[in-house]
């Protein structure tokens, strides 16, 4: 059984400080299943008064829409044809922006002044359907591939032009695919770290960009709550002086779920680190916590 | 934790053509050329404030006085050495334009060979008198690719200027406006500012540009 370790942030662009505009990068992801992850990220339009609002629907109305689904879908994920994804994602499509067109209504404002983009992926063991509308972008690498650029990034002539979910040609610029080939790492994100993780001159992932997040990931056994890493990356300098834009990381690595309390022998097929006995006995108490979790009703949960 | 931080891809900035299109013709001497030379060096202080900026915005200088001159090719700000601008002659304003257009023509196709992401171009004009060429074609032209979202187009008019006409070579949907006195430094900060909000954020349909100060009349 697998299990995908996954982690979402985002952090306003310093861009964005100086003119006091809110972050209007939004990312989430649910894990449906264990080894089911669905995940969004959307960049509200800097021109758009309420974007923020429109990219938080966006995301939220991606994930719920796949939360829905009857579950054997996601095994028929890899007989999903390009027809029936793209009729997928266009529903989608439908539902947000009659959510945004009611927010629209209720901050009495054009409903386009809720502008966002948004890319969303849905992540088996065995495969990947995957949509994009505007910029940003999904990267993802099989276990034993090459990192691969999903879409190419939707530019106009501008390099700060893009197509938003608001536009009259959002379902025609509208670029979706399956993907049958066994995802082992993924990142999304929105055009803020575009410039230094993708090579523009011939659109490839650059590899050293996202080699230490999958490290990050492969040793941050609960991202979610140790998330210093990525908060001090997302803040730091070095990045800032490069981008003036928020900035949207959200990271999933598929993991081997032991089910038993025993420490495996090795088993899994992650690359062998060296683990301390320290570690060792770190992973032991977090799969019995996690047992006891899945035993216990939701409100007395251990949240360490 | 893994060994270091993510790395950065090597990318060229993205870019930002500005062509400043300056009226020397001889109406401008004395005390306006001093002005327009000054708020010109201002500018460059301006944006080297701004890291973003300085790296994205990309400068080029068009003088119309008896001669139409490009006086400064395309550049960056730190490369970029502010003229002491000579008046002198007529005002070839026809020329001017068509010669803008053919810079940022050039420009562009740089850009394109070389995947270089560039943002839409500025041609900013500022003059104080009236064309005594043929400027109606130049206007024509200017319209269609300002219209198609070639470029941006302002034009400053610097008191005494013919403005009706002015009005006729600006595109329709951005009249010019009209400098109050010599403000010619605070028309640059105001430049400035917007080059720093272009090579910001992402565009749906407009920028917010900051308010006009400088202008007796925003309209």
């Amino acid at each position: 059984m697998k299990e995908w370790r996954a982690i979402a942030r985002s952090a306003v662009g310093v861009g964005h400080q100086k003119q006091n505009i809110p972050c209007q990068d939004f990312g989430a992801y649910s894990l449906i299943a264990p080894d089911v992850m669905v995940g969004a990220v959307s960049d509200g339009a800097g021109s758009a008064k309420f974007s923020d609002r429109g990219a938080e629907i966006a995301v939220e109305t991606s994930i719920l829409l796949f939360q829905k689904f009857p579950k054997d879908i996601y095994d028929e994920l890899l007989q999903l044809t390009l027809e029936r994804a793209k009729e997928i994602f266009e529903h989608l499509l439908k539902n947000i922006l009659k959510k945004i067109e009611q927010e629209a209504q209720n901050l009495n404002c054009d409903y386009r002044e809720l502008a966002c983009t948004l890319l969303v992926f849905l992540a088996t063991p065995h495969g990947m359907v995957a949509m994009q509308i505007g910029d940003g972008f999904i990267v993802a690498r099989p276990h034993d591939g090459e990192l691969q650029l999903l879409f190419n990034p939707d530019k106009g002539e501008y390099i700060n032009e893009t197509t938003f979910v608001t536009s009259s040609n959002a379902i025609e610029e509208m670029q979706v695919q399956v993907f049958d080939w066994k995802p082992y790492f993924i990142c999304a994100s929105t055009d803020g770290l575009e410039n230094v993780a993708i090579e523009y001159k011939n659109s490839k992932p650059f590899n050293a960009f996202f080699s230490p997040l999958e490290e990050y990931l492969q040793e941050t056994l609960v991202p979610e709550e140790e998330d210093q890493y990525i908060q001090d990356f997302l803040n730091s300098e070095r990045l800032n002086t490069r981008t003036h834009d928020d900035k949207t990381l959200l990271l999933g690595l598929l993991t081997e779920l032991t089910s038993t309390l025993d420490v495996p022998n090795t088993t899994t097929d992650e690359p062998e680190i060296e683990e301390t006995e320290q570690k060792q006995n770190n992973k032991r108490s977090f799969r019995i916590k996690r047992i006891i979790n899945f035993f216990l009703p939701s409100s007395n949960k251990t949240t360490s | 934790m893994p060994v270091g931080l993510p790395e950065f891809a090597d990318n060229t900035e993205n870019r930002c053509p500005v062509i400043l299109l300056l009226d020397t013709s001889a109406s401008m001497s004395g005390e306006p050329i001093r002005q327009l030379n000054m708020g010109i060096s201002d500018f460059k202080g301006n944006l080297l404030e701004d890291t973003q900026a300085t790296l994205s915005v990309e400068l080029s200088i068009i003088t119309f006085g008896q001669i139409v001159n490009v006086i400064q090719n395309f550049t960056s700000v730190d490369e970029f050495t502010p003229p002491t601008l000579q008046t002198s002659g007529t005002t070839p304003m026809g020329e001017a334009i068509n010669s803008a257009l053919d810079l940022l023509e050039e420009r562009k196709m740089i850009y394109k060979d070389n995947g270089i992401p560039y943002y839409r171009p500025w041609i900013f004009l500022i003059t104080d008198g009236a064309p005594t060429d043929d400027w109606q074609m130049a206007a024509q032209r200017l319209h269609q690719k300002d219209a198609e979202g070639g470029c941006l187009f302002f034009a400053v008019g610097v008191e005494g200027a013919d403005m009706n006409t002015l009005t006729q070579i600006a595109p329709p949907n951005r009249p010019p406006a009209l400098l109050s006195g010599l403000n010619f430094r605070e028309l640059f900060v105001w430049l400035s500012s917007s080059m720093k909000r272009v090579s910001g954020g992402k565009v749906g349909e407009a920028i917010a540009l900051p308010p006009v100060g400088w202008a007796q009349i925003s309209t």
